[in-house]
C-alpha cells in the first residue's frame, strides 16, 4: 500500500500530462505536422502573436469561461439549495428540467437556444454566448452541490432557526462553508466545460466575438496549425506558474503561524 | 463571494459591452469561413486599401453554416464560402442574394470550365473561390504506385483493415457508384442500393474514416492507401514527398466552394467589393500558394512557379476533369443516402 | 421571532426558488417543449419542419439498426464510467488524506490540462498510441514486440479518450465527497475493531455513495454523445447516438426524426435511473440521489 499510493497518483499524472508533453513538445519544432523532431524553433510562437483573429478568440474564451463559471456556480449552488431545502410547486419540474438538460444532445440545445435567442431579440455574440454556457453549465454545479447537501445533519440548521438565525444568515454561516469543496469542484467544472465547447458556441455565437473551441476545430480542415500548440504551452505555463505561487504563499501564511 | 467581486465583474461586463458596440459605425463586412482558408495578410491589405473592416467568423462545417443562416432567415453575415452543393439548395430556398457580376471586374478571368454548372446557372448566386477533387492517396514508399490505377483495387483483399476512407457519405457513395458505372449525384434507389452493397464490401478492408484532416494518418503512418483530397496531398508532400496522389481511371470527383452573399446581408456592396479583391490574379496566386488548392483565376495561374502551374495534383488535366464529376444537390435522395450510409456504419 | 428576520426569509426564499424557476423555464423548458412539438411533426427539405401531425418519427426509432448503435453507445459509455470510477476513486481518496496545501495543488495540477482544447488534446493521444506512436516505437526499440500494435482506431484508443476527457468531473465530485467525510467515524471504526476492509465497505463507501453516483451521472450521459473522440480515435467506423443525432440535424436534416430520437434518448434515461435508483434504494438506505427531486 505504502508503494503503490505514490506510484497510483504519478501513473495517474503520466496519463493526463503525457499528451501535453507531446504539445509542448511539438510548439517548438520546427516541423508542422509534429510526426518528426525537425529543429527547435519559437516561429509558431512569434506567429501566435501575430495571429489577431486567434488572441482575440483566446481572451474571448477565457472572459466567457471565467464569467460562466462564476455565475452558473452561484445559480447553481442556488438551486441545488432550492431544490434540497425548500418545499414549493414545480419542484419536480425545475429537478428534471435540470436533468434534461443534462441529457440533451448538444446539437438539440445548439438549436434550441439559437431560436430562443433569436424569438427573444438577444443579439447573437457575448450575452447569447454567455446565457447558453450557463445554462449547460448549471446541472453540473447542481448535482456536484446536491450531492454534498445530502446527508447533511438537518439538526444543526433546526438548532440555528430556533436560535432565531435568518435564512440568508444559516446559509452563510452553516451551510456555505460546509459545501465550499463542492461550490469549488462546479467552479472547476464550468470553467473547463464552458472553454471546451463547440457545437453550442458555434451556433450561438455571432459576428464579432468569437471563442477559441470553434477557431480551433474549423481549423482543422487546414490543418490544426502549431500555433494552437504554442497557445496551449503559454496557458499551460500561466496556470503553473499560479499553482506555484499561491500555493508558495499559502506554506509560508502557515509558517508565520 | 463577496459583494466586491460581484461589482468587478459587472463593470468586466460593461467594459465588453461598450466595446462591442463602439466598433459598428465603421464600414465594415462581415466573412464567415472556414479557420484559415484565406491566405495570411490578404484581409489586412483588402481592410487598408479599402476602408472596410474585416469581421471573420468560423465555421466547422457546411451544414452548421447553412442551419445557422437558415435560422436566421440569411442575417448576420455578409460573405459565406459554401461548397457547391449547397449553393444550389440554398439558392433554391432564397437564402442567396444575386451577385452583380458586373460590379466584379475581375469576373473575366474565371476559367469556363468551372462557370455556369448546374449548381449554378449562369453564376446568378456564386463566384468559385477554389476547387479542388477526391482522388486516390498512395505512399509510395509502402506501395507501389503503378499497381493502383482505379477506385476498383481497393477492393482487393490484401488491404484488409487498412484503408483510409473520407467521412462523407456523398463521397465514399461516389467511389461505389461510379465504380458501378452510374452518376455520382445519382437519385435513384436501386442504383444507390447497388452502390450500398458494393460498399458493404470494401468494409472489411476500411481502417479509418476521415474527413477533418485525411493527410493526418498518411502522415503519421497509420495508412498507406486510401481516399484523400488534393490539396491535403499537397499538404502532405511538404513533409513527406513519398505521398502521392492517383486519378482513378472511372473518375475523380469534383468539388467547388464559392463566393455567395446570404440574403439578409447588411453590406452588399462591400460584399462585391470583397468578391472582386479576391478574384484579383495577385491574391488568386498566394490562395493557391498558400492552401494547396486550385484557383479557377487563369491570369492567376499565370502568375504562379512553372513548378506549381504544371502540378498535375493540383490543376488536372483537362481530360481528368471531364471525365470526373461536380457534386450538386441531390434533394430528397439525400435522406436515402443517409440511411444506407447508417446501414453501413451500422455493419448491416 | 421578529419582522426583520421573518421578511429575509420570504425574500432569501423568494428570490431563490424565482430565479431557479424562471431560468430553468425559459431557457431549458421552453426550448425542450417546441422539441417535443418537432417530434410530432412532419419533416419537409426545404422548410425543415411542416404541419401534419405524426407518430412516425418514433416507430422509425425501433428499428433493428438503431437497437445495434443504442447498445454499442450504451456499452461504450459504461465502460468509461467504470474505468474513471476505478482511476477517480482511489486518486480522489489518496488526495483527501493530504496536506491541505498539497491537497489543492495537486486537484489544480489535474484539472490544468483539461483548460486546453480537447480536439487538440486527442490529437496529441493519437500521436502517442499511432503505429508510429510513442508507445509502439517504445516497445519496437525495446524489442518487447517486434511488429507494431494497433492501438489507434479501435474500441479501446475510445475508451482512452474518452477517460481522458472525462475524468475531472469523475474526481472533482468524489473529491467533495471525501472532505465532508467525517474522519472520526474511521477512527472509530478502527477503535471498534472494524478491518481496513470492513471500513472501507461500511462506512465510507456509503457516505461517499452521493459523490459516486454524481460523478458517474457526469461522465454516462456525456459519453453517451462525445462523437468526436469516437470520430477521431476509434476511426469513425461505427456509429454512436450522437452522431446519429447530430447527423439528422446537420447533415439529413430530419429534425423531427433528430427530434424523437432525443426525446426517446432522455425518457430512456430517465427510467434506467429510476430502475437504478428503486434497486438502490432497496439494497441501502443511505446515498443516491432522490427521484422525486433528479
Amino acid at each position: 500500500m505504502r508503494i503503490f499510493k505514490p506510484l497510483f497518483i504519478i501513473s495517474v499524472f503520466l496519463y493526463l500530462y503525457l499528451p501535453m508533453v507531446v504539445l509542448i513538445t511539438n510548439s517548438f519544432n520546427q516541423s508542422k505536422y509534429g510526426y518528426h523532431w525537425k529543429a527547435f524553433s519559437w516561429k509558431w510562437y512569434e506567429k501566435l502573436w501575430h495571429n489577431t483573429g486567434l488572441m482575440d478568440a483566446f481572451v474571448n474564451s477565457i472572459t466567457i469561461a471565467v464569467l460562466t463559471a462564476f455565475i452558473a456556480t452561484i445559480l447553481g449552488t442556488l438551486m441545488a439549495l432550492a431544490i434540497h431545502r425548500y418545499k414549493f410547486r414545480f419542484k419536480n419540474v425545475a429537478g428534471s428540467m435540470l436533468f434534461i438538460l443534462m441529457m440533451s444532445p448538444d446539437i438539440v440545445l445548439a438549436i434550441t437556444f439559437l431560436i430562443i435567442f433569436i424569438a427573444l431579440g438577444i443579439q447573437l455574440g457575448f450575452w447569447s454566448l454567455l446565457i447558453a454556457h450557463i445554462t449547460f453549465c448549471l446541472p453540473f454545479v447542481v448535482i456536484t452541490v446536491y450531492s454534498q447537501l445530502k446527508g447533511f445533519d438537518e439538526n444543526i440548521i433546526e438548532a440555528a432557526q430556533d436560535l432565531g438565525a435568518s435564512e440568508s444568515k444559516i446559509f452563510s454561516v452553516i451551510i456555505f462553508p460546509m459545501i465550499l469543496p463542492a461550490v469549488l469542484a462546479g467552479w472547476l467544472l464550468s470553467f473547463t466545460l464552458s472553454l471546451d465547447d463547440v457545437i453550442i458556441s458555434s451556433f450561438v455565437s455571432g459576428p464579432g466575438f468569437e471563442i477559441l473551441p470553434i477557431r480551433v476545430f474549423s481549423m482543422v480542415k487546414v490543418g490544426v496549425s502549431p500555433e494552437v500548440n504554442a497557445l496551449a504551452t503559454i496557458l499551460l505555463v500561466i496556470s503553473l506558474t499560479a499553482i506555484t505561487v499561491v500555493s508558495l504563499l499559502i506554506k509560508r501564511k502557515n509558517s508565520d503561524i | 463571494m463577496t459583494f466586491k467581486t460581484l461589482t468587478k465583474i459587472a463593470t468586466g461586463v460593461y467594459l465588453l459591452f461598450s466595446v462591442a458596440f463602439s466598433a459598428v459605425a465603421a464600414e465594415k463586412i462581415v466573412i464567415y469561413n472556414w479557420t484559415e482558408y484565406i491566405p495570411e495578410g490578404v484581409l489586412a491589405q483588402f481592410t487598408k486599401e479599402t476602408g472596410i473592416e474585416v469581421e471573420y467568423n468560423t465555421y466547422e462545417s457546411n451544414e452548421v453554416m447553412y442551419s445557422k443562416l437558415k435560422l436566421q432567415n440569411g442575417k448576420g453575415y455578409d460573405i459565406i464560402v459554401p461548397s457547391a452543393y449547397f449553393i444550389a439548395k440554398m439558392s433554391k430556398e432564397g437564402l442567396l442574394y444575386p451577385i452583380d457580376t458586373k460590379k466584379l471586374a475581375n469576373f473575366s478571368l474565371l476559367e469556363s470550365t468551372l462557370l455556369d454548372k448546374d449548381y449554378d446557372p449562369k453564376n446568378k448566386y456564386s463566384v468559385p473561390y477554389v476547387w479542388g477533387s477526391t482522388a486516390i492517396g498512395i505512399n509510395s514508399n509502402d506501395i507501389d504506385r503503378q499497381s493502383i490505377t482505379a477506385w476498383q483495387d481497393l477492393w482487393d483483399k490484401k488491404w484488409r483493415n487498412s484503408l483510409l476512407l473520407t467521412d462523407d457519405v456523398r463521397e465514399v457513395f461516389h467511389m461505389a457508384l461510379r465504380v458501378n458505372g452510374h452518376s455520382t449525384n445519382s437519385t435513384s434507389e436501386t442504383e444507390i442500393k447497388q452502390a450500398y452493397e458494393l460498399l458493404l464490401k470494401l468494409m472489411p478492408n476500411v481502417l479509418v474514416f476521415n474527413s477533418d484532416a485525411p493527410r493526418e494518418p498518411f502522415l503519421a503512418g497509420d495508412v498507406s492507401l486510401g481516399m484523400i483530397w488534393n490539396g491535403e496531398v499537397i499538404m502532405a508532400q511538404e513533409e513527406d514527398s513519398a505521398i502521392e496522389y492517383i486519378y482513378p481511371k472511372e473518375g475523380a470527383a469534383i468539388w467547388v466552394d464559392s463566393f455567395a452573399i446570404p440574403v439578409g446581408a447588411k453590406n452588399k456592396d462591400n460584399a462585391h467589393k470583397f468578391i472582386d479583391f479576391m478574384l484579383r490574379p495577385e491574391v488568386a496566386k498566394r490562395t493557391v500558394e498558400y492552401l494547396g488548392y486550385a484557383t479557377p483565376n487563369t491570369a492567376g495561374i499565370a502568375l504562379l512557379d512553372e513548378a506549381l502551374r504544371n502540378n498535375k495534383t493540383i490543376f488536372p488535366p483537362k481530360e481528368i476533369v471531364e471525365q470526373g464529376e461536380f457534386f450538386s444537390d441531390v434533394g430528397e435522395a439525400n435522406k436515402l443516402y443517409n440511411k444506407y450510409w447508417e446501414m453501413l456504419k451500422a455493419g448491416q | 421571532m421578529n419582522i426583520s428576520t421573518f421578511s429575509s426569509l420570504i425574500n432569501f426564499r423568494r428570490v431563490v426558488i424565482t430565479l431557479t424557476l424562471s431560468w430553468l423555464t425559459l431557457f431549458v423548458l421552453l426550448p425542450h417543449l417546441m422539441v417535443l412539438l418537432t417530434s410530432i411533426l412532419s419533416p419537409d427539405s426545404e422548410h425543415l419542419v411542416v404541419w401534419p401531425i405524426t407518430l412516425d418519427n418514433y416507430t422509425r426509432i425501433f428499428e433493428p439498426i438503431y437497437a445495434n448503435i443504442f447498445w454499442d453507445s450504451l456499452l461504450l459509455s459504461g465502460t468509461t464510467t467504470v474505468i474513471c470510477l476505478l482511476i477517480g476513486y482511489p486518486f480522489a481518496y489518496f488526495l483527501s488524506n493530504m496536506t491541505p496545501t498539497l491537497r489543492v495543488v495537486l486537484l489544480f495540477l489535474m484539472v490544468v490540462p483539461f483548460w486546453t482544447n480537447s480536439l487538440i488534446r486527442i490529437y496529441a493521444i493519437k500521436m502517442i498510441i499511432g503505429k508510429k506512436g510513442i508507445i509502439n516505437s517504445f516497445l519496437l526499440t525495446t524489442n518487447i514486440i517486434d511488429t507494431p500494435l494497433q492501438i489507434l482506431y479501435t474500441d479501446f484508443a475510445v475508451v482512452i479518450g474518452l477517460v481522458y476527457i472525462l475524468l475531472p468531473f469523475m474526481v472533482l465530485p468524489l473529491m467533495a465527497s471525501f472532505d465532508k467525510l467525517d474522519k472520526n467515524l474511521i477512527e472509530v471504526g478502527r477503535d471498534l475493531g472494524a478491518s481496513a476492509v470492513n471500513r472501507f465497505i461500511h462506512i465510507i463507501l456509503p457516505l461517499t455513495a452521493p459523490g459516486i453516483i454524481a460523478g458517474s451521472l457526469m461522465v454516462f450521459l456525456p459519453a453517451m454523445g462525445m462523437f468526436y473522440v469516437a470520430d477521431i480515435l476509434g476511426g469513425a467506423k461505427t456509429l454512436l447516438l450522437g452522431n446519429v443525432i447530430k447527423n439528422q440535424f446537420l447533415v439529413v436534416r430530419d429534425w423531427p426524426f433528430g427530434s424523437a430520437f432525443s426525446v426517446f434518448l432522455i425518457v430512456l434515461m430517465a427510467a434506467l435511473l429510476a430502475i437504478y435508483h428503486r434497486a438502490n434504494s432497496y439494497i441501502q438506505q443511505k446515498g443516491g440521489l432522490d427521484d422525486e427531486n433528479l
